[in-house]
């Protein structure tokens, strides 16, 4: 097992890092140590930072609507209103479809021509093309991100829900809480070790799944817009050979990615897990 | 030192001696899929049941870009195959990477000069010996629907900018949605569009004369013709893949949506299928007064790997005279609608009076295109990270389309950053000769 986490994990971190001082011929045979050269180039390079500009907002648009959506529906489905049965079991299922699958739907699903806002595009023409329009594009790639994420986020966070005793909610009810007051006071404060996993998981999940929806909605473009860094780093290194850059980027990122998770792991220090 | 610390060290040295291959079974590699994948491995079956000596196992990859990958990754593991196909824009890297061993230096006594012009250009050093064995060749053709044009009353198909700008006039003013589509793609509005009119994309020669070229498609006929292109598309007699509701140039002008089109050979097999004789091709549109040169040839060739030992290089020479046969390329040509590549296939398939039949419709255009004289401009592309150059064209012209900025930005952008690309990978081959 350690074996494998060194082969797989370790050793490409490794190698990320060591190339990002060389300048590597893709073939091998001929690699040249250029210290901080590549970070310099990287750094300086107004697409990285937009990459890493796209890259931040989905961070914080993605988990932050999907955890949100979730708690929705997951505060819903725990008050045993009406069809809530049935709402716990089929919200369960798009978590069974891969990111790709998810991608091809969703290039359908807003097609400007066929899809759901087809009918608008009639009324108002030129409204909604995620083909031309970047912003469009990027929205359609945080619908799929979200509506990928939502399943899981709700069955942690509906569970951590139905472990919060009973007693407490009756004794608030009693007490004249209305189901809002019981919300905020009780259900969330006693619900942050169920979102602190859901939003670091979140995080890190926005950073690197995005990948497989960006390789089938919309390979990066219209003119980059939905260029998100781990997407950047894929073109670079394996369509474009240029595996000193790519690495740069992949070593970046990664400091970036635990950079963040630490903070986060400072907030959690916050986070009551007894009762 | 305990033994998990022993472990990954003794799992990578399994890995590197896994999987050897038999003597003499050697590996071909290629990209193509469908249609074109089906032909390769008949040709490989031809092969291995004309002769007993070699057996070539032939893998496609599925796709020229995920090939390259994997060849990188099997070249550095040693584990790459002797033969292996690599589409046009990649050559410059395959040339420097010392990874290939040139197919002329390897088959001194082959007739290399029996190889037409447009293929031979694309894939020869400078001092004009041939790097690798051009195969499946495609080129830059213009299509026009026959039965679209007589409604406005257009009989000839037209053969300059100037005319195909104004036959889209006249079906847009009649009514009609796409006059012409194309996907803006650099193969398409950069490469084919500055070799045919014989000027440069990069100087050098396109980066023939070395490695420190620089990009200048930001000035002149190329740019001049970009920004044709977007003022077109504003006023609706261009439309490109995101405009179109098929959503792909080709799939549009097939569906029926599209009067005219910019495409390669390879597209006219789909093309007829779905409008029969109503199809016409003809050489890509000049703009008036501009000398006709040759088009570049697309697709791919073949090279041969360095690293095997000699008997496995006799199967690949073997392999490779197969391919070259001119039986086994019209048999090619015939299943995929690729070009002969070499003068006696086609003096062969002229002669065979077969040369009427659809299948070999885009044969005669096509090779006349790319034979074609040409000039020091027009031989090919040889600028490095290009693949990568194609990416950032792709994104900056996209942004011009979609009205983010002009597209003299665009091109001025596209340069800037071109020229990065290019000076890193002058960097990264530092002491390495251009061939």
């Amino acid at each position: 097992m350690l074996a494998l986490i060194v082969m797989f994990f370790y050793i490409p971190v490794f190698l990320a890092f060591f190339w990002s001082f060389f300048l590597e011929r893709p073939f091998g045979g001929g690699s040249e140590f250029v210290g901080f050269q590549n970070f310099r180039r990287v750094l300086s390079d107004q697409e990285f930072w937009r990459a890493m500009w796209r890259t931040l907002l989905f961070m914080v648009l993605a988990p932050g609507t999907a955890i949100g959506v979730s708690l929705v529906l997951a505060l819903a489905a725990d008050r045993g209103i009406r069809l809530s049965q049935p709402a716990r079991n089929i919200i369960i299922w798009p978590k069974a479809i891969a990111g790709a699958s998810i991608g091809l739907v969703f290039v359908f699903i807003f097609n400007p021509r066929l899809g759901l806002f087809a009918p608008l595009n009639d009324l108002f023409p030129g409204l909604w093309n995620p083909r031309i329009d970047g912003t469009d594009a990027y929205l359609t790639l945080l619908f799929a991100q979200v509506w990928n994420g939502i399943p899981f986020n709700f069955i942690i966070l509906l569970s951590g829900l139905q472990t919060i005793p009973d007693s407490l909610t009756k004794a608030a009810a009693m007490d004249g809480a209305g189901p809002w007051r019981r919300i905020i006071d009780i259900q969330i404060p006693l619900l942050t070790p169920q979102l602190f996993l859901t939003f670091v998981l979140e995080f890190v999940g926005s950073v690197v799944e995005a990948f497989g929806l960006i390789d089938t909605m919309t390979e990066g473009g219209p003119g980059g817009a939905t260029t998100l860094l781990v997407y950047k780093i894929y073109v670079d290194g394996f369509k474009a050979y240029d595996l000193s850059g790519a690495a740069t980027q992949t070593a970046l990122l990664m400091t970036a990615v635990a950079i963040m998770v630490a903070l986060q792991f400072r907030l959690e220090k916050r986070v009551k897990y007894e009762r | 030192m305990t033994s998990t610390r022993l472990a990954p060290a003794a799992a990578i040295a399994l890995a590197a001696t896994a999987i050897p291959a038999p003597a003499a079974d050697i590996e071909f590699w290629y990209g193509n899929t469908g249609r074109i994948e089906t032909a390769i491995q008949s040709a490989c079956t031809a092969f291995n049941e004309s002769q007993s000596a070699h057996k070539v196992v032939c893998v496609g990859q599925g796709g020229y870009e995920a090939g390259m990958q994997k060849a990188i990754a099997a070249f550095r593991s040693r584990q790459h195959p002797v033969l292996i196909q690599f589409f046009d824009a990649g050559t410059l890297d395959l040339m420097l990477s010392d990874a290939v061993v040139p197919v002329q230096e390897a088959m001194p006594d082959v007739d290399w000069g029996d190889y037409i012009n447009g293929a031979r250009s694309y894939y020869e050093t400078s001092t004009g010996e041939l790097f690798s064995q051009p195969y499946n060749g495609s080129t830059l053709v213009f299509y026009a629907r026959t039965d679209e044009l007589a409604k406005i009353g257009v009989t000839e198909i037209p053969q300059t900018w100037e005319a195909v700008i104004e036959t889209a006039r006249l079906l847009k003013n009649s009514g009609h949605d796409c006059p012409f589509a194309s996907d803006a793609h650099p193969w398409r509005v950069l490469e084919q569009f500055s070799a045919r009119h014989g000027v440069a994309i990069a100087s050098n020669s396109n980066g023939y004369g070395g490695l420190d070229a620089e990009y200048t498609f930001n000035g002149g006929l190329v740019a001049q013709h970009l920004n044709n292109l977007a003022e077109w598309r504003q006023e609706g007699l261009v439309l490109l893949d995101q405009d179109t509701a098929a959503g792909k140039y080709n799939r549009a002008f097939n569906a029926g949506e599209c009067a005219m089109m910019e495409a390669s050979t390879g597209s006219y097999a789909a093309a007829y299928t779905a409008h029969g004789e109503n199809v016409a091709i003809s050489m890509a549109p000049m703009y008036e007064g501009v000398e006709r040169r040759n088009t570049l040839i697309g697709g791919g060739s073949i090279w041969i790997m360095k690293g095997h030992d000699d008997e496995d290089v006799d199967a690949a020479r073997a392999f490779l005279d197969f391919l070259r046969k001119e039986d086994t390329q019209i048999e090619f040509t015939r299943a995929t609608g690729y070009m002969p590549v070499t003068k006696s296939a086609l003096t062969r398939l002229e002669n065979s009076g077969e040369m009427g039949d659809l299948v070999f419709a885009t044969v005669e255009l096509g090779v006349s295109s790319l034979n074609q004289p040409g000039n020091a401009d027009s031989k090919g592309i040889r600028l490095g990270f290009y693949v990568q150059f194609r990416d950032i064209f792709k994104e900056e012209t996209q942004k011009a389309f979609n009205g983010d900025q002009t597209m003299q930005e665009a091109l001025d952008n596209a340069k800037r950053r071109g020229d990065e690309l290019l000076r890193r990978f002058e960097q990264t081959y530092q002491g390495a000769t251009l061939p």
